[in-house]
């Protein structure tokens, strides 16, 4: 086999005691496409940026054509032919497509003015080299997301590239719009460019790439040609373990009690469908759809974060005046998706963070009595196997995992009947993620009704004891029982859609 | 063209001020026979230079994200400085004329790179340099004093054709400038993707901190252009020359259609509202209206524009 273009030898990175990666060989070659996969905090994220110079290695090797190179910063790395297109956009809104692409590149005339018209010709030339068709003179307000991810791309080969890493590049994309990016790295590849395709949506991995490398909380676990692996060896090489360990088993059918949570004709703000729902005390039901078809609308609509119409009744009285702090006292709580903009306080301490929606609780003629925060957070902090120092450590510096115990332990503090998650475990490890199923499953055998959110199909089919499937904002389908499966899910969530709407994670 | 990119997107708004300019010049025209008059549009000039000038500076400041409160002081310090310098010979009011420009883009400088490394807003940053300037101009003198040659005083009288002072010349090579500068350097480039998304431009290489100290270097240059002219116009150096200025300045900005939010907008906005607001001084003046109604009508115009802004942005 030919020498490889970009090559990891041993690559080992520490924060602190914090072994993030260990000794990983990795070897991108001209021509191929390989899949770089694993669960969120596998490892990924770091093996990229050790190889274009954002981290140094604590240990190991990056080989550029068989040599030996320390980059020592993007810059470099970039100058070397290794472009990367990240999953945060670096395009900016206000300017047009071809300022975007030669963003800090423009061409001067000899008065060192930036010359429009060779700017102009050199994205209209790019462009259509990769087979991409857009105006270079519109701003990109007026482009979707997947035009826009279309220019990062060639924002990415601007200059002469050897190396293609794209992280999570179809996160936002529809069926379509990742066909049209398929068939530009296909292009590219025959063009002899050698890509790395970061992703965990095997579909998508089976179909574009030659070659996968898995990884696993910091190690290679497998990796060889995409053609000696079928779905079920890389999910098992990803996850470490079986489905059946991962998720408890679900329980029998609800209980006859009356629902805890029955929404009639509610309209979600910015929706234009009444979705009716009934969640029975005991039960966990799934929320599946696409990103963007209106499940984290409705939830906040419901919580009460959110303005929506139509009619609530929590545990069998109505409920009409939504707001979070009403849902609070009435039993009703709410995980937010984005942890770090909506769910936490970054720089307070664990034991406050964890206290922030029952602030006062047990306070006695208005005084709180010292340290009764700590104390109350300690307990969960050994219910939920919580890794912290002291509960006095601010909360920024615990890992995803745990941060997300802190807040699963807060709404818990507010003993709810209802819990509405959105994305549970996004951004949690395996281990945490097993927890956090058990603890759910717990919660409904105790009479909880959980309404799971989820772009992880593994989890909705897993956990679930009922599924409802949403589209353009509309309830399209349920699922119970057997029925629930990836392919009857993503069967109704895709259908028929503008082409507009992006796909879940697998 | 490609240059009509970011121009058409303001065309509406372009229209409507200048739909407006017309609508109170009619009304002008109606309100007093002195209004057509050659001596009345010279006055109307000589009225909107200085403002014209510091919402050039406001526009290029607010475009990239920022705002600049500290044209109140910084009028007030260059005038004074520039008035007890310039003395009466060609010579000194040279080295004053440089000397006060480079004060000011100094000055510009240093506040921008209080914002650039500091973090702390330039809302922040800029009031209290504008306190410690304003304070330093008036321990310096609490009177008006000092004075300026009298051939730059004939300059800043003169008229083409009874009608056209230099200043409004001066106005429009200045935004003319700007705007090419904003257009056509990478500079300007900069202004508009830290405008608009100091993260994404960040992450793309853009140097986000010189860009910034660039950018109120620049904003302080163009008031020191002010402050000279305000010296000019008056004879004297007025401690209190600039007071009004810093929210003054920002007025014609919004109502031009540039985002306070920074990254979209343009000098031509700004250049039109200039003249709108400065017509409509001039005709409330002639329809015997208190000035005081001016600044209510001033403070409306801008909480209607961004209403109507945060509107368009909603749909």
């Amino acid at each position: 086999m030919a020498d490889p273009v970009l090559a990891a030898r041993g690559l080992t990175k520490s924060f602190g005691s914090n072994e993030v990666l260990r000794n990983v060989d990795f070897e991108v070659l001209a021509g191929r496409n390989i899949a770089l996969c694993g669960e969120n905090g596998a490892g990924k994220s770091t093996l990229i940026k050790l190889m274009t110079g954002v981290y140094t290695p604590s240990a190991g090797q990056v080989l550029l054509d068989g040599e030996p190179v320390a980059f020592a910063g993007p810059k470099e790395s970039i100058a070397a032919g290794i472009a990367v297109v990240h999953q945060e956009f670096s395009t900016i809104s206000a300017l047009t497509v071809a300022e975007n692409v030669f963003l800090e590149k423009e061409p001067r005339n000899r008065l060192g003015l930036v010359d429009r018209r060779t700017l102009r010709r050199d994205c209209i030339d790019l462009l259509r080299q990769l087979g991409i068709d857009l105006d270079p003179d519109t701003t990109l307000d007026r482009l979707s997301v997947a035009e826009a991810q279309m220019v990062e791309i060639a924002k990415a080969l601007r200059s002469r590239a050897h190396v293609l890493i794209l992280d999570e590049p179809t996160a936002v994309l529809s069926h379509r719009e990742i066909d049209h990016l398929f068939r530009i790295l296909r292009d590219l590849r025959g063009q002899g460019m050698g890509l790395v395709y970061v992703s965990h949506r095997l579909d998508e991995i089976f179909e574009v790439c030659t070659d996968i490398c898995v990884l696993k909380d910091g190690d290679v676990t497998s990796a060889g040609p995409i053609a000696d692996y079928d779905h079920d060896r890389v999910v098992a090489a990803m996850v470490g373990r079986s489905l059946g360990e991962l998720f408890p088993p679900k329980s029998g059918p609800a209980s006859d009690a009356g629902p805890a949570l029955s929404l009639r004709g509610l309209i979600a703000e910015g929706s234009a469908a009444p979705i009716d729902l009934d969640l029975r005390p005991g039960e966990i039901v799934g929320l599946a759809g696409l990103v963007g078809s209106g499940r984290t609308e409705l939830a906040l609509a419901i919580f009460g974060a959110a303005r929506g119409s139509g009619a609530v009744e929590l545990s069998g009285k109505a409920y009409n005046r939504r707001a979070p702090g009403r849902s609070l006292a009435g039993g009703l709580a709410m995980l937010t998706e984005d942890r770090k903009a909506n769910g936490l306080f970054p720089e307070t301490s664990v034991a406050w963070n964890f206290a922030a929606s029952t602030l006062g609780k047990g306070a006695r003629a208005l005084a709180l009595a010292p340290r009764s925060e700590e104390e109350r957070s300690r307990s969960v902090v050994e219910r939920f196997k919580v890794v912290v120092d002291h509960v006095g450590q601010p909360i920024s510096a615990l890992s995803g995992g745990n941060q997300q115990k802190v807040l699963i332990g807060r709404l818990l503090e507010n003993t709810p009947k209802v819990l509405l998650l959105d994305e549970p475990t996004r951004g949690v490890d395996v281990a945490t993620k097993a927890e956090i199923y058990r603890t759910l499953r717990r919660l409904a055998e105790e009479g909880v009704a959980v309404l799971v959110i989820s772009s992880e199909l593994i989890e909705v089919v897993g956990l679930c004891d009922r599924v409802h499937v949403m589209r353009d904002g509309a309830l399209v389908a349920e699922l119970i029982g057997n029925a629930i499966t990836e392919d009857g899910i993503m069967a109704v969530a895709a259908a028929a859609t503008g082409g507009v709407a992006p796909r879940p994670n697998v | 063209m490609s240059d009509l990119a970011r121009a058409v997107r303001f065309q509406n708004v372009h229209l409507a001020i200048v739909g407006l300019i017309a609508a109170v010049f009619i009304v002008g025209v109606f309100s007093s026979d002195r209004f057509v008059t050659v001596l009345n549009i010279a006055n109307v000039q000589d009225q909107l230079v200085a403002l014209a000038l510091v919402a050039l500076a406001q526009t290029v400041v607010i475009l990239s994200g920022g705002i600049d409160l500290s044209f109140a002081g910084l009028l007030g310090l260059l005038s004074v400085l520039f008035a007890t310098f310039a003395g009466s010979d060609p010579a000194t009011f040279s080295a004053a004329y440089i000397c006060i420009l480079a004060l000011g883009t100094a000055i510009g400088a240093l506040t921008g790179g209080i914002v650039a490394f500091s973090g702390i807003h330039p809302l922040i940053v800029t009031l209290a340099t504008s306190t410690i300037m304003a304070g330093a101009a008036l321990l310096h003198t609490k009177q008006p004093s000092g004075s300026v040659p009298l051939f730059f005083e004939d300059i800043v009288y003169a008229r083409f054709f009874g009608f056209l002072p230099w200043g409004t010349l001066f106005v429009i090579a200045a935004y003319v400038i700007v705007g090419f500068v904003l257009w056509r350097t990478r500079f300007g480039i900069r202004v508009y993707a830290i405008g608009d998304d100091e993260r994404a431009a960040t992450i793309s290489g853009v140097p986000v901190r010189l860009t910034k100290v660039l950018i109120y270097a620049l904003s302080g240059f163009i008031v020191a252009l002010a402050a000279i002219y305000l010296v000019g116009r008056f004879g004297v150096g007025d401690p209190r020359a600039g007071i009004g200025f810093d929210l003054r300045s920002i007025t014609p900005v919004i109502v031009g259609g540039t985002l306070l939010a920074g990254g979209r907008g343009g000098v031509l906005g700004t250049f039109l509202a200039v003249i709108l607001l400065a017509l409509l001084a001039n005709v409330l003046n002639f329809l015997n209206v208190s000035n005081f109604y001016l600044w209510i009508v001033e403070g409306v115009i801008i909480v209607v524009a961004v209403s109507l802004f945060v509107v368009r942005a909603r749909s």
